[in-house]
Order: C-alpha cells, then sequence, then structure tokens
C-alpha cells in the first residue's frame, strides 16, 4: 500500500459496496469483506487508506428531514456579479440552514438549498441573505421544493483504464 | 425518539470506527451493549429516521469531477409521470419537482448527475431527454463547491429537536 495513490479494482469494489446499506451485524466489515472476497483485516487496512487520502469522507447515517423537523426545503439560484461570487458565497454557506452551495455555469451563478422547520423559517433566513447582499428579487429564483421523488448518491466508478471510452 | 436515540444519531453522525466491531464500539460510549445499538438503529430506520447507512465519498477525488443540475420543463400537465421517468435513471441522484417563478423560469422538475468528464455527463442526459420525449432542459454544471454537508445534521440544524 506504500504511496499507492490511485484506488484499485478492489477499492473501487470496497466504495462500491460501502454505497449500500450497510449490514446491521456485529461486524459489518467482516461482512462486506466476505461478499468481495477479501479478509475483514484487509478491507479495514484499506477503509483507512481511503478515509486518510479523504476519498471516504465518514461512514454515517442519512437522516430524513421530515422526522427530525425540517419540514420545507428550497433552492434558490442567484444572478451575481462575477466579482462578487466568493463574497456573497460565503454569507451564503454561512448559514447553517444552507447545505449545498455551488457556482453553475449560468446567468443564475449561485445555486444554493435551504432546509427549515417551515416556510416562515425559509422565508428569513432568504430575506437576511439578500438584505446583507444587496441582491434585488429580480435577480433571484426561489424553487421551493414541491415533492422529493429520489434521493439516492450511488457512483459508477470505473477503472482508470476505462474512463477514456465513457 | 427518546434522548438516547439522540445521543446515538449524535455519536453515529461523526461516522463509524474503522474497528471489527464498530456498533460496540459506539455502544462503550452511550453505555449500550452492541446489540442493542443495532437494535435501536434497526428501530430508527423503520421509523423512517434514518433513510440508509452509507460510506459519504468524495467522488472527486476518485476523478468523477462532472456535476450537473439539469432543469426539465413538462408541457401541460405531465408532471407526476416526468417525475418518475427521469427517476427511474439508475444515474440519476437525485430528482425533484419544484415550484416555478412564473415568466421568468419555467422548469417543473430537477436531476442531479455526475460523472468522469462533461461530455459523458452530456451525452447521459441528451439520451435521457431522448428516451423520455423531453426537448426542454438546462445542463447546470458546478463550477466550484463552497459548501456540501448532509442536509440533515443533528449538531446543526437536527431541526425540531434544538
Amino acid at each position: 500500500m506504500s504511496g499507492r495513490l490511485l484506488p484499485d479494482q478492489t477499492d473501487l469494489a470496497i466504495l462500491t459496496a460501502l454505497q449500500e446499506d450497510l449490514p446491521l451485524v456485529s461486524r459489518p466489515w467482516e461482512a462486506i469483506a466476505e461478499r468481495l472476497g477479501i479478509t475483514e483485516t484487509e478491507i479495514i487496512s484499506r477503509m483507512k487508506m481511503l478515509k486518510d487520502t479523504g476519498i471516504i469522507r465518514d461512514i454515517s447515517p442519512v437522516l430524513e428531514s421530515h422526522p427530525l423537523g425540517l419540514h420545507a426545503a428550497t433552492l434558490v439560484a442567484l444572478h451575481v456579479p462575477e466579482e462578487r461570487i466568493d463574497e456573497i458565497a460565503a454569507i451564503i454557506s454561512s448559514y447553517a440552514e444552507v447545505s449545498h452551495n455551488f457556482q453553475r455555469d449560468h446567468y443564475y451563478s449561485l445555486w444554493f438549498t435551504i432546509a427549515a422547520q417551515n416556510g416562515e423559517g425559509i422565508h428569513n433566513v432568504l430575506d437576511e441573505i439578500l438584505q446583507q447582499t444587496g441582491i434585488p428579487e429580480s435577480d433571484v429564483l426561489n424553487l421551493p421544493t414541491i415533492k422529493k421523488i429520489k434521493i439516492d448518491v450511488r457512483f459508477s466508478f470505473l477503472p482508470a483504464q476505462f474512463r477514456e471510452n465513457t | 425518539m427518546d434522548p438516547v436515540d439522540i445521543q446515538l444519531l449524535r455519536e453515529l453522525e461523526h461516522g463509524l470506527l474503522l474497528v471489527p466491531a464498530p456498533f460496540e464500539e459506539i455502544g462503550k460510549r452511550l453505555g449500550l451493549r452492541g446489540d442493542e445499538v443495532m437494535d435501536r438503529i434497526r428501530l430508527l430506520k423503520e421509523a423512517g429516521i434514518i433513510r440508509k447507512f452509507r460510506a459519504r465519498i468524495d467522488q472527486r477525488k476518485v476523478g468523477i469531477t462532472a456535476n450537473a443540475l439539469v432543469a426539465w420543463k413538462t408541457a401541460g400537465s405531465g408532471g407526476n409521470e416526468l417525475g418518475k421517468q427521469l427517476a427511474a435513471f439508475p444515474r440519476v441522484s437525485h430528482c425533484y419537482e419544484r415550484r416555478v417563478v412564473p415568466g421568468r423560469w419555467e422548469y417543473t422538475h430537477y436531476t442531479v448527475h455526475h460523472g468522469y468528464s462533461k461530455d459523458q455527463v452530456m451525452e447521459e442526459v441528451r439520451v435521457i431527454a431522448e428516451k423520455i420525449g423531453c426537448p426542454e432542459y438546462t445542463v447546470l454544471f458546478s463550477t466550484r463547491e463552497f459548501k456540501r454537508v448532509p442536509n440533515v445534521r443533528m449538531r446543526e440544524n437536527g431541526g425540531g429537536i434544538r
């Protein structure tokens, strides 16, 4: 494992397996390792390496928003002058209610999500952001969630040598 | 959900330790046995509080650098159908229906796509558009990521618990 930079086939198989719901058994890594035909010791050492390199952020539960009191959500897009992107993005990111904040290549250049206990909570956060940044309403798209149809983040990993053909 | 569950969720949020018996390890911090921890997790899943237990992966570090949000426009009343059709594609990670801004932004559905290159993602989106017969869409590639954290975080916005 010394100095290995790129994940190999076994690492990618581990990452793929870890995107599935974790088996609720006392030795979950052993259970996954068995499926992949490797030992528990090997899977743990590879997972540690994947964690050290930042490829695995953590292994944790995905929590549902509604039962935990977050009943309203929206996606907001702002038209922001290029030279103010960093400053405005920092203000937006500072809100705990904001979970995703990306720049995208479009006239509406900043896209972020807000989740709150109710519509009023969303409204307050958005109002505050607009006030702090001086962005006019006409440069804002507020796109509240009507329906969450699917959330299932699952990457299809390809070994480096096959990527050219994608 | 009792106070122990809330404690448990807070502990789990740090991520499981990479030791042979991670649930036992968590239990030690809460005064529970490993099987009690697993039972509680099972119940939290049944109650719909935990959706899934998985690795959070930084896909950019393995070369998956293209990320697109695609906005789709439904003509007329086919909204429900469009959402189902889009969600059925395995490589679509997120699919949402959202309110429009009349006259300014009339896209009704949003999907998220990931790939090794923009070309790969563009091609994937083109194929989807063709298959479902939805010609009006806009592809928004991300150029910078300022914040990306889980939607629900016990410590920060764990909702009604505050």
